[in-house]
């Protein structure tokens, strides 16, 4: 996930401060990992220093003194490429259930107890998205998000289902290895 | 060309044996009868010949000398030819059980790459040798009994019944062929039953408005302006077609209206799934429904002549022959058509049966969801109630128009009023047909149905 | 789970088909106003479940109690009874007659409780507004899309004010989309309406509309797991 680009995108509404980027950001990608405050700013530094970005001035609104950025037009370019490019479907999953199911064969722990822990744990957090997404005054956008996340999720667990059926194989292959 | 062709029709035939193999329980039942419909078809129609074969005067052995003249044989002959209306009505009946798997499995032979051609001769083989095996039986037995009764038969016995052991089966075969030709048209048809009522369509109107051209030539064709002796069994056998004709139209018209007079307005959840099954569909019962009222006309008629004719055997003393000549024939006729409604019966009950058991998993649902079996059944039962009654109503007047007619010919006073005791009967039966049904939807509503949902 | 009296409680039941044992030993309880999901494989014994505790089937062994009644015991009739007005009931297809219209569809149950056929079609046009399909309320299950149909359905299943909704499979014929209006519009009625929900199905993000899951594996309630 490219934060800078991200941001980019949603100073294509117009000129916006670095606090202010945040909250539209975590208000538009829910089931996002919320951004860091200080993240925002390394981020819209690295767009000025490639010239993508550039301060718009000072806006202080009563309060502490905020620096107003804005996109040049190299970033709107960069953008449009960067939205245009389709994302590499990924190569290398990250795919630390599976680690744990080895590690646990391995050491002599109980692989099956653990799979059922964390079916558990994925059903919860999919059963709070769907709450979330079924809630009262839920727009697409929620919905969506939930979505994308819930079928993650899901399918993570039907790969849960089909490995807790074949842990014996599995044991004997790991442990003949 | 001619050698692929011979190879094709044996692969045809091997197709259609291993796919009635493979069939399920249902479609024996449906093979089962349809052997036993063309065995009764094949078996009048080999009585008519063997009786039309015998000329002049001769003397047979049984029946009170009722085949001794060429008159009265030509009313046997009739006779017989009429009870093959309610066995060919008996047959449409049967070719509907499990047709909408035999439909589903042809339609998948259409998907899979076979040719129209090629199903409908699969299709037409199928019926073919169902047919041909009961008209085989019934050929055989036959053969034994003329053998028995008569000496020396003429060849023209022997011709007669090679043509109509072999016509039945043509017959049987070629009605299956029409009948599919909604699957062949269109292979994915029954993968969305979009349903249309399937009205009588052109074929019926032309063979309707052909039989009573026939009914006008052979009336007409007598310059003495009466019925010669040779054309009256055939005019007579051609006028009960065309009434039998009207009867279908009226019995599909006496359910779409029922249907939907009652679905608009009544109140009664039993009354509301009958009557839209009906107007959802008013064709589907109308072949067997019509073979009733054509029974039920020709019994009330006859009823009617039988008090007249009686009264009339009463009253004049001096008879051509002895009075047991008349009342065998009376027997007889009765006897005809109690067989002819017994038939009609047994189809009626087909059809009520195999409606069920298409509906099964929808019923199933149905009790699964509180509604009481009772209802069902009731509806059940109202579906064959609610367009039987005012059909029956006009057919009972029909047969009066028949039965008061006659009683005025011979100068009888009296009405037959008995005669209306055909009519209730009649339609008590087939109530009493539709409701051996109703064990088969206790079963039919079991859970287990709905497992396989 | 220990709290007030489970509305619907089923102790050890078991069912066999033939010689399949399709429950052997199952227990659950359904509280007031709960969505519980059933998962688990085919075969499992999700369905017969299902029928045991909507008093379709008779189970062979254990008990089934409803508000005080042994569901188990009742007659027939007082079954049909409760079916038609304490439980409703959603497939995955079939519980619509194919020849009446979905709103008289809809009307029926209420017309079989008494009803006349206006107040009834009065009722099941404000259900099936509900729903999301009053503008197909006079065609056929035929003429409707697969959607569309279990939407109908589910407004059947709702329309005599069930106290449990049994549904097996609710969106097993459905694409994904409708499948979700399909749950969403389930779910926000009966929240609404307090009622309680028996959910079968074997997709986890159907599973995951209840507020909680049992999974059945070969006729029993296997442990889900260490709640956190």
């Amino acid at each position: 996930m490219s934060t800078r680009h991200i941001l980019l995108g949603l100073l294509a509404t117009g000129p916006s401060h670095g606090y202010d980027l945040k909250r539209r950001h975590d208000e538009r990608f829910p089931q996002a990992r919320p951004l860091a405050y200080g993240q925002v700013y390394t981020t819209l530094q690295r767009l000025v220093r490639d010239g993508l970005a550039e301060v718009d001035g000072t806006d202080t609104d009563g309060g502490p003194e905020r620096t107003l950025y804005r996109r040049t037009a190299d970033g709107t370019r960069e953008l449009a490429r960067w939205a245009g490019e389709i994302a590499p479907p990924a190569p290398f999953v990250t795919n630390e259930i599976f680690a744990k199911v080895v590690v646990s064969i391995l050491s002599g722990g109980d692989p099956a107890a653990y799979l059922r822990a964390q079916r558990t744990a994925h059903m919860e957090r999919m059963r709070e998205l769907t709450a979330v997404k079924t809630g009262p005054g839920a727009d697409l956008t929620t919905v969506l998000s939930a979505d994308y996340a819930l079928n993650h999720l899901d399918a993570d667990l039907r790969w849960m289902t089909t490995t807790a059926a074949r842990l014996t194989t599995l044991t004997a292959e790991v442990d003949s290895a | 060309m001619r050698g692929v062709g011979a190879a094709g029709t044996g692969s045809d035939l091997r197709l259609a044996w291993l796919l009635t193999r493979g069939s399920d329980r249902r479609e024996w039942w449906r093979v089962g009868l349809t052997a036993v419909g063309a065995g009764l078809a094949t078996g009048f129609a080999l009585g008519a010949v063997a009786i039309a074969s015998v000329e002049g005067q001769y003397s047979v052995g049984f029946g009170n000398g009722l085949l001794n003249q060429p008159g009265e044989r030509a009313g046997v002959v009739v006779a017989l030819m009429m009870l093959l209306i309610p066995v060919l009505g008996f047959l449409g009946q049967c070719s509907r059980i499990g047709a909408v798997h035999r439909d589903r499995r042809l339609a998948g032979l259409r998907l899979a790459g076979a040719a129209p051609g090629q199903v409908r001769r699969i299709a037409a083989l199928e019926a073919g040798l169902a047919c041909l095996a009961g008209s085989l039986a019934a050929t055989i037995a036959s053969v034994v009994v003329v053998l028995g009764v008569w000496q020396r038969p003429p060849v023209v016995v022997w011709a007669g019944f090679a043509l109509a052991a072999v016509a039945v089966p043509a017959l049987g075969a070629m009605v299956s062929a029409l009948a599919l030709r909604r699957v062949i048209a269109s292979p994915l048809g029954w993968v969305r039953r979009v349903r249309t009522a399937r009205r009588p369509g052109r074929v019926f109107l032309v063979a309707a408005a052909a039989l009573a051209v026939l009914l006008l030539m052979a009336l007409t064709s007598d310059e003495r302006g009466q019925l010669g002796l040779a054309q009256a069994p055939l005019t007579v056998f051609f006028a009960v077609l065309l009434v039998g004709a009207g009867a279908i139209w009226l019995s599909g018209a006496s359910a779409r209206l029922t249907g939907a007079f009652l679905a608009a307005r009544t109140d009664r959840p039993t009354v509301l799934i009958a009557a839209e099954r009906l107007r959802d569909d008013p064709w589907a019962a109308a072949r067997t429904h019509a073979a009733v009222l054509l029974v039920t006309i020709v019994g009330t008629g006859f009823m009617g002549v039988r008090q007249a004719l009686l009264a009339a055997l009463d009253a004049e003393q001096p008879l051509a022959a002895s009075r047991s000549f008349y009342t065998t024939g009376l027997d007889l006729t009765a006897a005809a058509i109690a067989v002819a409604l017994l038939i009609t019966l047994s189809a009626l009950a087909v059809g009520t049966a195999e409606s069920l058991a298409t509906r099964r998993r929808g019923l199933a649902a149905q009790t699964a969801a509180g509604v009481p079996q009772a209802v069902l059944g009731r509806a059940l039962l109202l579906e064959t109630a609610l367009p039987l009654a005012p059909a029956m109503l006009l057919a009972g007047v029909g047969g009066m128009v028949i039965a008061t007619w006659y009683a005025t010919l011979t100068g009888s006073g009296t009405l037959p009023w008995t005669a209306l005791l055909v009519p209730a009967g009649v339609y008590g039966a087939c109530l009493l047909a539709a409701a051996t049904s109703l064990p088969l939807l206790r079963r039919s509503v079991r859970p287990g149905e709905l497992r396989y949902v | 789970m220990s709290n007030p009296e489970p509305l619907l409680a089923a102790r050890d039941l078991t069912k066999a088909h033939g010689r399949t044992e399709a429950l052997r030993g199952a227990s659950v309880e359904l509280h007031a106003g709960e969505i519980l999901a059933v998962t688990g494989a085919s075969g499992s014994g999700k369905s017969t479940l299902l029928h045991c505790l909507a008093g379709i089937v008779r189970p062979d062994g254990g008990s089934v109690s409803y508000g005080g009644e042994r569901v188990d015991r009742l007659p027939e009739r007082r079954l049909s009874e409760l079916r038609r007005t304490e439980f409703g009931v959603v497939f995955q297809f079939g519980q619509l007659i194919p020849e009446l219209t979905a709103l008289d569809n809809v009307a029926l149950p209420l017309m079989l409780g008494g009803a006349g056929r206006r107040e009834a079609r009065d009722r099941a046009g404000e259900w099936l507004e509900r729903f999301g399909v009053r503008g197909q309320g006079e065609l056929r299950p035929g003429e409707m899309s697969g959607g569309q149909a279990q939407r109908a359905s589910l407004a059947r299943a709702l329309v005599t004010g069930p106290r449990v909704v049994f549904a097996d499979e609710p969106t097993g014929a459905l694409d994904s989309l409708a499948g979700e209006q399909a749950m969403t519009a389930l779910v926000h009625t009966a929240r609404e309406a307090g009622t309680s929900v028996l959910l079968i199905t074997h997709d986890a993000q159907v599973a995951a509309y209840a507020d909680r899951e049992i999974r059945l594996s070969d006729g029993v309630v296997v442990p889900v797991g260490v709640t956190a």
